[in-house]
């Protein structure tokens, strides 16, 4: 169960990312978040484990409040997929898998990567359940294709058996066929860990096929909230509507030349 | 997100209205201002340093060379040590009368014994007359004894450079974890590694070893240390800006899931900068040997302090093996460090 509690995040600019919101999802639910760029997904996302610190507004995850005195714990039972992996390209992907261990791992172990053979045998079956081959396990991250990096990611994830999985937006630079197969593998592996998925997504198909339910953003705020089978194709037409330059900010809107059509303002 | 709400678009104007297109000439009167200034700031510059007369005296040298000019100060000077350097000392004689353990029936290897005879002037007390005095002396002949003592002093300069270099490793370790902006554990700290920093790096070798000689004595002890010292603020300085110019993302995926700073940097940022670690301490390995070479001079052991004694003793022959020796050394590490390189990165 995570709890958002009227979270509001003002960036040093003056922009406001999020305001008030507050929502609730389940325990075991695969809750997608769908809106445009620059709708606030990422931001909301990562107020859950405190890479955002919000302006106002609390976390509960399972009725623990975040603060910095339990950030620590909290971090260890929520994982992170990312847009871009976050591998390190240069280690191993074992050497990747088995950093999803840190925060149990003690020190020394850690700096001499002397893990335990429980650890290493974990490790292993994640790669196998990933779809990954023996031949991958010495490899370096950075030599194989985005799929299968991602399919590293998934396993790092999973390695501390979380209770909350936070995916931000982890099939945006993936074709549709692997998109399908990553997002499969989180949500079967939450699913057997009965984990809380909070999945940020562009793709409206997608979102639909795997949510169990949909938020949809805007602006920084919640703008539907429901079943992907209450999100019709006009509530997809209203969360998008006016929508036009991704990351143009309203701001800028006014400084455009009067009369001219708004989508010869070039971002 | 807080870097694409910088974007902004560019205002497309209204149709219709006129524009006023140019284009300027790259140059105009202020460069030709700061090009003048610069002139004036080098020939005044210029004059101070000697430059002119530098110009006088090689022109004057190449003239001499070519057989233009009579005379040339740096001809001259050249050519009287050019001349006593070669041929290169390879060997070495000794008076047997004064080695006391030389085993007559187990000569070194490539040794001999050579007997010399030698002609002195005496003055003979009873008839104030001088005479012709003959000695025999026997010498013991290593034709390579010189080349080997090189050798031998050789291996110490490039003992103490390694010894230096892991010094300056082992040094430089806590003071980039300290000196990295995104790994320090305040202002403090950071402000007490950057200048650590800073005076290590402002303290040249020699000058340093000059100090150190003085508190260890002779020897490579001072040598060392005065290797390390200056060396540990070249690697913390570079050390820490590969730390805080690593990829952030493999560092935010830990750092999300709580894996503490010190894991982190071993999993999220090591594996990013080992090639260039690698590169900067093959530097500074390189470097020490050079230096090596050179603190010798003030006592601080090695091949160094061979020369200074020779150079001391207008030996240039000595001399010369020496600089040969440093050359093929200095050349052979550049090898060896390519290669490393190359396989590693």
């Amino acid at each position: 169960m995570i709890e958002f509690k009227e979270i509001s995040k003002q960036w040093p600019d003056g922009t406001m990312a999020l305001s008030e919101v507050s929502v609730s999802i389940p325990k075991g639910q695969f809750c997608v978040i769908l809106g445009p760029s620059g709708a606030g997904k990422s931001t909301l996302l990562r107020a859950v484990n405190g890479l955002m610190q919000p302006t106002n507004g609390r976390i509960v995850i399972d009725g623990t409040a975040l603060t910095p005195a339990t950030a620590r714990y909290l971090r260890q039972r929520v994982a992170m997929i990312h847009q871009h992996f976050n591998l390190t390209l240069r280690m191993s992907v074992a050497g990747n898998v088995l950093a999803g261990l840190l925060p149990v791992v003690s020190t020394g172990r850690a700096i001499l990567g002397w893990f335990t053979p429980e650890h290493r045998a974990k490790a292993c079956s994640l790669l196998a359940r990933v779809g990954l081959t023996p031949k991958h396990v010495q490899r370096r991250a950075g030599e194989l294709s985005g799929g299968q990096q991602q399919r590293v990611g998934v396993a790092r994830a999973f390695m501390l058996d979380p209770e909350v999985v936070l995916a931000d937006e982890p099939v945006a630079s993936l074709d549709p066929k692997i998109s399908r197969e990553i997002l499969g593998l989180i949500r079967d592996a939450a699913r057997e860990r009965n984990a809380t998925v909070l999945c940020s997504l562009h793709q409206v198909d997608l979102a639909r096929e795997f949510g169990d339910r949909i938020v949809g953003m805007r602006d920084g705020k919640i703008v539907f909230d429901g079943t992907p089978a209450e999100f019709t194709d006009e509530r997809v037409e209203a969360l998008y509507r006016g929508a036009k330059w991704e990351d143009t900010p309203k701001v800028e809107e006014e400084v455009s030349f009067e009369g001219m059509p708004s989508d010869l303002v070039a971002a | 997100m807080g870097q694409s709400m910088k974007i902004k678009p560019i205002p497309v104007p209204a149709q219709g209205s006129t524009l006023d297109w140019h284009l300027d000439q790259p140059y105009r009167a202020k460069h030709l201002l700061w090009l003048l200034l610069a002139l004036a700031f080098l020939l005044f510059t210029g004059h101070r340093t000697e430059m002119d007369k530098m110009v006088v005296m090689t022109g004057q040298a190449v003239g001499n060379v070519i057989g233009l000019a009579d005379d040339s100060q740096v001809v001259r000077g050249l050519s009287r040590v050019g001349e006593s350097m070669w041929p290169p000392a390879l060997g070495t004689q000794e008076e047997v009368a004064r080695l006391t353990d030389l085993d007559r029936e187990n000569l070194p290897f490539l040794a001999s014994i050579q007997v010399h005879e030698r002609v002195e002037q005496k003055l003979n007390t009873d008839t104030l007359e001088l005479e012709e005095h003959r000695e025999q002396a026997e010498l013991l002949v290593k034709p390579l004894g010189y080349v080997w003592l090189v050798f031998i002093k050789m291996l110490e300069t490039i003992e103490i450079a390694i010894w230096g270099t892991l010094f300056s490793v082992v040094l430089s370790i806590p003071l980039a974890w300290y000196a990295a902006r995104n790994y320090t554990y305040n202002k403090f700290t950071y402000t007490l590694a950057r200048g650590t920093i800073s005076l290590l790096r402002s303290m040249p070798e020699l000058i340093v070893a000059l100090f150190l000689v003085l508190a260890y004595g002779f020897g490579p002890i001072a040598g060392v240390l005065a290797l390390g010292l200056h060396a540990a603020g070249f690697l913390g300085k570079f050390y820490a800006e590969d730390i805080e110019n690593a990829d952030k993302k493999p560092q935010e995926a830990l750092e999300a899931i709580g894996a503490g700073k010190l894991k982190t940097l071993w999993y999220g940022v090591m594996p990013q900068v080992v090639p260039q670690y690698i590169a900067y301490t093959l530097y500074i390995l390189d470097r020490n040997v050079r230096m090596a070479t050179v603190i010798g001079l003030v006592g601080a052991g090695g091949i160094g302090q061979e020369l200074k004694g020779r150079f001391d003793m207008f030996q240039y022959d000595h001399v010369a093996t020496i600089l040969i020796a440093i050359f093929i050394v200095v050349f052979l590490l550049d090898q060896f460090s390519a290669r490393l390189r190359a396989k590693l990165i």
